[in-house]
């Protein structure tokens, strides 16, 4: 074993040091070699049960789990910065991940951080649809499921709490909309005081017991032991790891119900730069979308980039407020192509901070836009919708800050300013286009000349020094 | 607190409809969390004709973590350390195997149920658990015996 030989031998048998440097390295530590014989006569002298003893405990052991249960979101950055000395495809992926997904919520690693993913980020995006009526229609949904646990006879005194619990929050959810808060620090609080957050993850482990249990043949293929033994240790006990199957069937039978669509995004060593989305859900491509980093045995909250960049409806709403623009815009000096791509870019007009901050990206997805922009809008759709249409709304979550955008929607270096013959909208609406008087004022502003995006900065990695060109293109 | 609602209901069914062969009681009154069970040795095992004080405490995170069971009275069993502590922690008890929906009920039956048949490969209480599997007669004897002295 080799423990039991003394480590300092190599300074004297093993290295060719220079022999007055080699005295002076004994000297130097002259209680080292002392203190070595006690180490092998330790190893023998432990008897066989102390050593079964120590083996009992290193099996049991158990690290203490750091951390808050559901921590304030966060850069992903921080997320690259673990994986920065890792494997090469590892530092990519949590790269690239943290310019596409930049804010992130960290889960605490106590076995039930999927469970825990899955509940606060379904509460979350309920939160931030602020939609008081889905709200009453999600509350009597989660009601009605208690019928998956009477078919598998459980006794409603038993289950109750945990089902009040998740009411709970959906009342307290309903009470912030209502009141007007807009952070969802009280959800985080109520997912770190430990009685809710047990409960109602225990709920969800209830309701997905039971539907696996109720559609045993959507599951049974996966599974490698019968289902009620699957239930029994993968599902029920408390603190246990969710897997696959688990995640799936939460899915189905207590998430999907509400329309949200869930995906995951696995961050594993295959091959690519990026790491794996994967939806598990069927349908729900507009719907509000939790997102979830997978790391083998470990799930975490990701928020995308573009989140609150699609939301095409309020955009619509803001041209609604007036519909007297029409005399104040001159198409002539505006200098601009009024596409409907355009003007469906969100908030652009409303808010300077925003406008200046994020830069123009063609928008993927969003919905279209009104054939003419100055069309009343429909304001009622978004907020009164009942639960089927779900299509205006936004996936999650809503931020004050603009996030940082992905490189590849980088706007246009500086040398191409104004040019209406390249692809794309290459310029940017300001706040003072909306200002009847000022409408002649130019409605371009110019990439942000210090934000490594721009091509000509030198942290650009196309980096292009501009070019002054006297007579343009 | 939710816990409390669920541990007076339990009780309620249990007072109302107890399982064969236990009654449960509140410790003292007013505490809902400490309970004091009668619990007769099952018929076939050594146990048999015993009555057995067994106390039952429900940790304040109820049901989250699971009750503690030990026995007041001695007993000669594998699977209940011989100390004045008797405690029994094996199974649906263990903290990292319990469920937030198993029941009470469900976890006295399952106490009462390890009289009849020990578990000696989970044992607490080693030389026991050796005796059961090779030494049954004595075994049952001595235990058989204890219950006479002490239940």
């Amino acid at each position: 074993m080799s423990l039991s030989k003394p480590t300092w031998n190599h300074f004297g048998s093993h290295h060719p040091f220079p022999d007055k440097q080699n005295f002076d390295l004994y000297r130097d530590v002259p209680s080292f070699p002392f203190s070595l014989p006690a180490f092998p006569f330790a190893m023998n002298a432990l008897s066989a049960d102390e050593m079964e003893r120590f083996q009992r405990l290193s099996n049991t052991y158990q690290p203490e789990v750091q951390g808050p249960a559901v921590s304030t979101k966060q850069a992903s950055h921080s997320i690259a910065l673990d994986y920065s000395n890792a494997d090469p495809t590892l530092a990519a992926k949590t790269n690239a991940l943290a310019l596409s997904h930049p804010e992130c919520r960290i889960m605490r690693g106590d076995g039930n951080c999927g469970w825990r993913a899955v509940a606060f980020g379904y509460f979350e995006t309920l939160f931030a649809l602020r939609d008081p009526l889905r709200i009453q229609t999600e509350t009597a949904r989660i009601k009605s499921l208690n019928a998956l646990l009477d078919q598998i006879g459980l006794a409603d005194h038993i289950y109750e709490i945990f089902v009040d619990a998740t009411e709970d929050i959906l009342k307290r959810i309903l009470d912030a909309i209502q009141s007007g808060v807009q952070d969802e620090s009280f959800l985080v609080d109520a997912f770190n005081e430990g009685y809710s957050s047990d409960a109602v993850i225990t709920h969800f482990r209830l309701l997905t017991s039971a539907w696996i249990k109720l559609n045993p043949g959507r599951y049974i293929p996966f599974l490698p032991m019968p289902v009620d033994q699957y239930c029994s240790t993968r599902i029920d006990p408390v603190k246990t790891e969710i897997d696959e199957v688990g995640l799936q069937a939460l899915i189905h039978g207590v998430i999907e119900g509400s329309g949200f669509g869930v995906e995951i995004l696995y961050l594993d060593r295959s091959e690519g730069d990026a790491v794996t989305p994967h939806q598990l859900t069927t349908s729900c491509p507009n719907g509000a979308t939790l997102r979830l980093l997978y790391r083998p045995g470990h799930y975490d909250i990701l928020y995308q980039a573009d989140s609150n960049l699609n939301v095409a409806p309020i955009v619509n709403l803001q041209y609604g407020l007036s519909s007297d623009y029409t005399s104040s815009w001159d198409s002539a000096t505006l200098g601009f192509d009024m596409n409907s791509s355009l003007m469906a870019i969100p908030n652009l007009m409303q808010d300077s901070s925003f406008g200046m901050g994020a830069p123009m990206s063609p928008m993927p997805s969003v919905s279209p836009a009104p054939p003419s922009p100055f069309r009343m809008s429909p304001q009622q759709e978004m907020y009164q919708s009942p639960m089927q249409s779900h299509a205006p709304i936004s996936s999650l979550p809503v931020s004050p800050h603009p996030p940082p955008p992905a490189p590849s929607s980088a706007p246009p270096p500086m040398t191409s300013l104004p040019s209406r013959t390249s692809d794309g909208p290459q310029i940017r609406l300001n706040p003072l286009v909306m200002k009847p008087n000022l409408s002649r004022s130019l409605p371009v502003t110019t990439p942000f000349k210090n934000s490594p995006y721009n091509q000509a900065h030198f942290q650009n990695s196309d980096f292009e020094p501009i070019h002054w060109e006297p007579h343009g293109r | 607190m939710g816990s409390v609602k669920r541990i007076t209901k339990e009780l309620a069914e249990l007072t109302q409809s107890p399982p064969e062969g236990i009654t449960v009681e509140l410790a003292e009154e007013g505490d809902v969390y400490n309970w004091k069970i009668h619990m007769e040795g099952p018929e076939g095992s050594p146990y048999h004709k015993g009555n057995f004080l067994v106390k039952l405490s429900l940790p304040t995170e109820y049901p989250f973590k699971p009750p503690t069971v030990s026995f007041v009275t001695k007993i000669y069993h594998p699977n209940v350390t011989n100390d004045d502590k008797g405690s029994m922690c094996l199974g649906m008890l263990r903290a990292d195997e319990w469920k937030p929906s198993s029941k009470i009920a469900a976890v006295l039956q399952f106490a009462r149920q390890l009289l009849s048949e020990p578990m000696p490969d989970d044992a607490v209480e080693g030389r026991i658990a050796e005796q059961y599997k090779n030494d049954r007669p004595r075994y049952e004897e001595v235990a058989r015996e204890w219950t006479r002295k002490h239940a």
